[in-house]
């Protein structure tokens, strides 16, 4: 019962990162690597504003804010300009992208880790030998509501018509009377701003925050939205879970045999041999 | 006139270079030590400005040439001939990891300039030859003073073992063990984890099951808080003995809920100690880098001390006469618990057992029984 509920958490802070990446790949088809670089973007940002306002909701809504903005920067100055070139092209900006920015925060920042304490004031949840900390039950609400909207956004307005237009072909959603230029910024401002929450609740429920942070999700999430389908949102939240179950059990069951990222890729590794286009491709292509 | 123009040129700059004496040191500023990096850094500024303000060395003052290896080995091996063939120090010290600590030392020793590490814990890195020196414990000798503190001071019968799976945490974990069942104590459960491992429950929850007295646990800070905090949430009350590793505020910091309070960890630093070096330390470098001090900093920090002094007991700035003297180095006045070097050129240092009361590091005992941190017993 605890390993579901660690599983649970771990899934959630995956899907939180691999969201962005899915909406930013299912438009332009782009690996967003820097996307990690965005996440730590968004921790820094959050303790920054913690440390001045004393206030963790209102540090988390400031945090997100900007973060977004930052994201679309991150494609109108960097991306926009190679949309027509070899996808190699965004690929190789997109890890320098992430290199610098995490060399950016460690100079700023300092490259020691710096803790992120937050007390919600709820406390433990403890039922018949299992333990959820308040950090976890945190995360499973901000989660599960974060998707919800999502879900609605998506499903429910214009905006939500208009990216699954352009994922599907963006030439005709634009002849459509789409307004491309501003779809893809929602998209990366929707995605950045969900990669700051992911980045500071693992700042509080790790209570660490420091500039390499980014490090593991980047490949980490890369390897959800592959098993995911590229570019599928509900493949991806799948795939997160699935992925972190996997984890979870493994270690359970056979103790740390592997690093759990190792056990990441061969799942990874594995679904590709049987199923190459991932457990979840967009039906409609 | 042009002539002449060059020629005081020269003469001024090679007035200039006389008055220094040129000491190397690389640490790892970006990468994945760039953390302790910056903290052996400033252990090594620090004891620059102390040396320096404090007369020199011989009359001249010490100039720190201070590198970037990026955590990397070949970078560690180009920055060895840089500062070897360019800038012609003297002596080199390691304010890095094993890795680029182990690729750098056989390339000094080829040059023949003495090399000292501060804390890498590599037992092949001396092994490099008669130039290379390590002030840090070697992993064996802290293993070894773990399992005396857990079988004969705490009284342990029954020990859990979590292992780091690097060099590090595999050798410390070998040399715990096998001590002590010697001393008589049984090993009741035992997992691997790797570096960058988060998440402990599933383990912990297994060895709650076998009861053990006390938890031996390796790893460095940043999985320390975690396993603390852990361990703590699933009601595991028992004493966890951790290492140098540890020793960091921020193992204090990064745990949460005051979990960190405790655990009691072998290590260099005696922040408690009466002795007028360390006491200085402590505050200086607390009140100069806006944060207390490691044992990073602290090892770093004696590497530069002991330098000082063998080129004191040379008597020159020469290569070779420094490497003559060093092993002829000794006496009180430094950080860590430095004695002298063995003849394998590794240190013998004491071994301060620290308990964390309060949030802040206090001194449990000193072990310094020859026959426990002696290195090669």
């Amino acid at each position: 019962m605890q390993d579901i509920v660690n599983a649970l958490v771990l899934g959630s802070i995956y899907v939180l990162i691999s969201v962005g990446l899915t909406l930013v790949y299912g438009i332009l088809k782009i690996l967003h690597i820097a996307h990690a670089g965005i996440y730590t973007l968004g921790a820094f940002l959050g303790l920054m504003f913690y440390h001045l306002t004393g206030n963790f909701w209102l540090a988390l809504f400031l945090s997100i804010i900007l973060t977004g903005i930052a994201g679309i920067g991150v494609y109108r100055y960097f991306y926009k300009r190679v949309l027509e070139e070899s996808r190699i092209v965004p690929l190789v900006i997109s890890i320098g992208l992430f290199i610098v920015m995490q060399d950016l925060y460690r100079l700023i920042w300092s490259p020691y880790r710096q803790p992120f304490a937050v007390s919600f004031g709820i406390g433990d949840i403890r039922l018949k030998g299992i333990v959820i900390t308040e950090h976890q039950v945190i995360i499973l609400i901000v989660t599960f509501v974060s998707l919800l909207s999502m879900y609605f956004l998506m499903n429910h307005t214009k905006l939500g018509l208009a990216m699954r237009a352009c994922a599907e072909d963006m030439a005709i959603a634009g002849t459509l009377g789409v307004d491309v230029e501003k779809t893809i910024s929602v998209a990366f401002f929707l995605g950045s701003a969900l990669a700051a929450l992911a980045g500071i609740l693992v700042g509080v429920y790790e209570n660490n925050v420091y500039p390499t942070m980014g490090e593991v999700p980047s490949y980490k999430s890369f390897v959800v939205i592959v098993l995911g389908g590229f570019g599928s949102l509900y493949g991806a939240v799948l795939a997160g879970f699935i992925l972190a179950f996997t984890e979870t059990i493994l270690v359970a069951w056979k103790g740390f045999v592997l690093p759990r990222d190792a056990i990441a890729f061969l799942v990874m590794i594995t679904v590709l041999m049987i199923k190459p286009e991932g457990l979840f491709r967009r039906a409609t292509r | 006139m042009k002539r002449l123009g060059f020629l005081l040129i020269l003469v001024v700059f090679s007035a200039v270079s006389f008055a220094t004496i040129k000491v190397g040191l690389f640490v790892p500023l970006t990468g994945i030590g760039a953390d302790d990096g910056l903290s052996a850094l400033h252990g090594a500024q620090l004891a620059v400005d102390y040396i320096n303000s404090h007369g020199g060395v011989l009359g001249d003052k010490i100039e720190l040439l201070q590198y970037d290896d990026q955590t990397d080995p070949k970078q560690a091996v180009t920055l060895a001939y840089k500062m070897v063939q360019k800038d012609r120090v003297v002596a080199v010290v390691s304010g890095s990891y094993s890795g680029p600590t182990r690729a750098a030392a056989s390339i000094y020793q080829r040059l023949r300039t003495p090399m000292i590490s501060a804390y890498a814990v590599h037992p092949d890195i001396t092994k490099a030859g008669d130039f290379i020196f390590r002030v840090g414990t070697l992993a064996t000798v802290q293993g070894r003073a773990g399992a005396h503190l857990a079988v004969e001071k705490l009284g342990a019968k029954k020990i859990a073992v979590l292992i780091m799976d690097n060099d590090f945490g595999v050798s410390l974990a070998k040399a715990f063990k096998s001590e002590a069942i010697k001393l008589g104590a049984k090993i009741v459960y035992e997992a691997k984890f790797s570096v960058g491992e988060k998440d402990f429950r599933t383990v912990l929850s297994e060895l709650k099951k076998t009861e053990p007295d006390v938890i031996y646990a390796t790893g460095y800070y940043f999985n320390a808080s975690k396993i603390v905090t852990q361990a703590k949430e699933l009601g595991i009350y028992q004493t966890i003995i951790g290492q140098e590793g540890y020793d960091s505020p921020l193992f204090i910091e990064l745990s949460k809920n005051h979990a960190a309070n405790g655990t009691v960890i072998t290590t260099d630093l005696d922040r408690d100690s009466e002795k007028p070096v360390v006491k200085w330390f402590i505050k200086e470098y607390e009140k100069k880098y806006g944060r207390p001090a490691d044992m990073v900093a602290a090892s770093t920090f004696d590497a530069m001390m002991i330098l000082k002094k063998a080129i004191e007991l040379a008597g020159k700035a020469d290569r070779m006469a420094i490497k003559k003297a060093l092993p002829l180095v000794g006496g009180e006045d430094f950080v860590t618990g430095f004695k002298k070097f063995t003849s394998s050129r590794e240190a013998v240092r004491e071994v301060v057992c620290q308990v964390i009361l309060n949030d802040s590091f206090h001194r449990l005992c000193v072990i310094s029984d020859p026959s426990i941190i002696t290195p090669g017993r």
